[in-house]
Formats: structure tokens, C-alpha cells, sequence
């Protein structure tokens, strides 16, 4: 994307936010999209989460101080938005976001959007055994490959921090994609 | 797939077996600018658009309906008090000591005398602890 102070001024601007917003959608949607749906798993909750994602985009773009990148600001927002629906999701059900999560995997099987086969179906169900934050390091490295400095700017966390989640999540997904 | 010897980076990478309705990004897309948060028009009322004026108005207007009940209740005190005064001699005036001392008649010293009736141990302790003792030796 070109220089992105021009592009937010554009974003701004009244006589032209239309146009730049249409193509920070282009621009952005697809991965946005990739990134709620690995957190929320099921379409119609990522379908729902990428609209209130960039709702919240388009309402704080005045508030965007350029101290990170727009890329990983709109990721940030992203993934806040997934936790929050998926805890507000649990909570309206009367469960704890994990026993939550856990029914979404099994419920994958039954998924029209889900076209995974076994080993596919056993890692989603390896991931979800892991705490949050080794979740979406695990997700972002390993399914978005993205770059640990990314992943840090995204999630606030040092790089260190970051290959240490991602080596544990590791461990413990191949132990369990060991098990029968 | 052996999975005795699993090891993520060895294997080809698994995907996430995620599908999208055909056409999705592009309806989404749509969907979305139509439905953008627009900057409603907020319908304003008179009150609401004028608030500012309607407010300063009130304030002028409480301020005009006080001056005369204020100026009265001012002008009815003879007496100034007693701290008002010294302030305004302590601060703001410029009479100096020596127009003061002037000012005081023998009776009022001999009140001053009593007011500030001193043990000798204190005035010998602040003697002994006052180190700009000169300054008061000169203005006497």
C-alpha cells in the first residue's frame, strides 16, 4: 500500500473516504477474514466479527495516532473483536469460553464450510487444547505465516516472548497429534 | 500419515480446511459500504442548536438581576473588616512604617506594649536564633 500517512489522510477526508475505504476492504478483507475465522471458527460468527471489525475501523480511523502500522492496528482491533465475541458467545450459552470453543471444533465435522479431512480436524482439536495466547501465536505463525516482528506489533508481546508460545504450542500439538 | 513420529515441520502443512460461500469477499465488500456508520444529521433542537447563546444569556442575566441586591448589600457596610484592612495595608498599599508610626498615639502603643507583652527568655532566644539581626538594628 502506498504511503500510508496519504492513505489515512484519504480515509479522512470526506471527498474521498468512500473510494479509500472501498479499497482498504479490497486490501485488507481477505486476511482479516483468515484471521477472525481461525480464532471463531464457524462463517457466520466470522462473517459477523469482520463487519463489526471494520465498523470499529471506520469509526476510530480519527482516533489512529500512525504510532503502529494501520496493518497491525487493524489486526489488533481484529483480534480483540474475536475474543470478546466468542467470551460473549460462551457466556449468553452458560459456559466457559474454552468448553465453548471445544463444541465449536466438534462441531466442525458438521460444517458445510469445513472441508478439512482427519489430520486437519485433529490439529484444529490439538490447538483449541491450548491456552489463548499460545492459540493465536500458533495460528498466526503457523496457518497466516506471519512474521514473529509482525505477530509482536499485533499482539504487544516481545519476540521472544512470541517464539517461546509458538514452541510450546508446537510440543504439545505434536504430542497430541501423536495420540490415536 | 505416520502419526508415531509426528513432527509439524516435516509434514506438508496441514491447512485449515476453511471455506467460503462462493462470491463471499465480493458481497461482503458491497455490503459493507452500504451500510457504513453514516455521520447522521443529528436533528437539533432550537435548544440544543442555540444552546450556547441560550446559556450565555442565562448566565448575563442572572449576573444584571444581581448587581443591585449586591451593590446595596455592599454599600450598606460601613465597616470594613478588620482583615480586609490588613491585608490592604500589608499588600497593596504604600504606606510605610514610619507613616504608621505616625499614626499611633501614645495610648495606642501602650495597647501595642500589652499586646505584645514578651517574656526577656523569648526575646533573648529570638535575639540568640535571628540571624538578620542587623536589618532590625538599622530600621531602630
Amino acid at each position: 500500500m502506498e504511503d500510508e500517512k496519504d492513505f489515512i489522510k484519504a480515509l479522512l477526508d470526506p471527498k474521498t473516504q468512500n473510494v479509500a475505504f472501498e479499497r482498504l476492504l479490497a486490501a485488507f478483507q481477505k486476511p482479516l477474514y483468515a484471521h477472525i475465522r481461525n480464532i471463531v471458527l464457524n462463517h457466520d460468527d466470522a462473517d459477523d466479527v469482520l463487519q463489526n471489525t471494520f465498523v470499529k475501523v471506520y469509526q476510530n480511523l480519527k482516533n489512529f495516532k500512525g504510532e503502529s502500522k494501520l496493518f497491525s492496528w487493524m489486526y489488533r482491533i481484529a483480534t480483540n473483536e474475536s475474543i470478546t465475541f466468542i467470551n460473549a458467545k460462551a457466556k449468553r450459552n452458560g459456559q466457559t469460553s474454552e468448553a465453548f470453543q471445544q463444541k465449536q471444533v466438534e462441531n466442525l465435522r458438521a460444517d458445510d464450510y469445513f472441508d478439512g479431512d482427519a489430520v486437519q480436524l485433529k490439529l484444529q482439536k490439538a490447538i483449541v487444547e491450548l491456552p489463548e495466547k499460545q492459540q493465536l501465536v500458533f495460528k498466526m505463525k503457523y496457518f497466516q505465516e506471519m512474521k514473529y516482528e509482525e505477530i509482536s506489533e499485533i499482539l504487544g508481546t516481545s519476540v521472544g516472548g512470541l517464539k517461546a508460545s509458538y514452541f510450546h504450542a508446537v510440543k504439545k500439538i505434536e504430542d497430541f497429534m501423536k495420540k490415536d | 500419515m505416520n502419526m508415531k513420529d509426528f513432527n509439524l515441520d516435516n509434514e506438508p502443512k496441514i491447512g485449515t480446511g476453511f471455506k467460503t460461500p462462493e462470491g463471499y469477499f465480493d458481497a461482503f465488500q458491497q455490503k459493507m459500504m452500504e451500510n457504513l456508520p453514516v455521520e447522521e444529521p443529528k436533528v437539533i433542537s432550537l435548544f440544543e442548536r442555540n444552546r450556547k447563546w441560550v446559556l450565555s444569556a442565562a448566565a448575563v442575566l442572572i449576573v444584571v438581576l444581581t448587581i443591585p441586591t449586591f451593590y446595596n448589600s455592599a454599600s450598606n457596610e460601613d465597616e470594613i473588616d478588620v482583615a480586609s484592612m490588613e491585608n490592604y495595608l500589608a499588600y497593596q498599599s504604600n504606606i510605610s512604617q514610619y507613616d504608621l508610626i505616625n499614626l499611633l498615639d501614645n495610648e495606642d502603643i501602650q495597647s501595642l506594649d500589652v499586646d505584645f507583652a514578651l517574656e526577656d527568655q523569648t526575646i533573648e532566644d529570638i535575639l540568640t536564633t535571628n540571624t538578620n539581626l542587623e536589618n532590625y538594628l538599622y530600621e531602630n
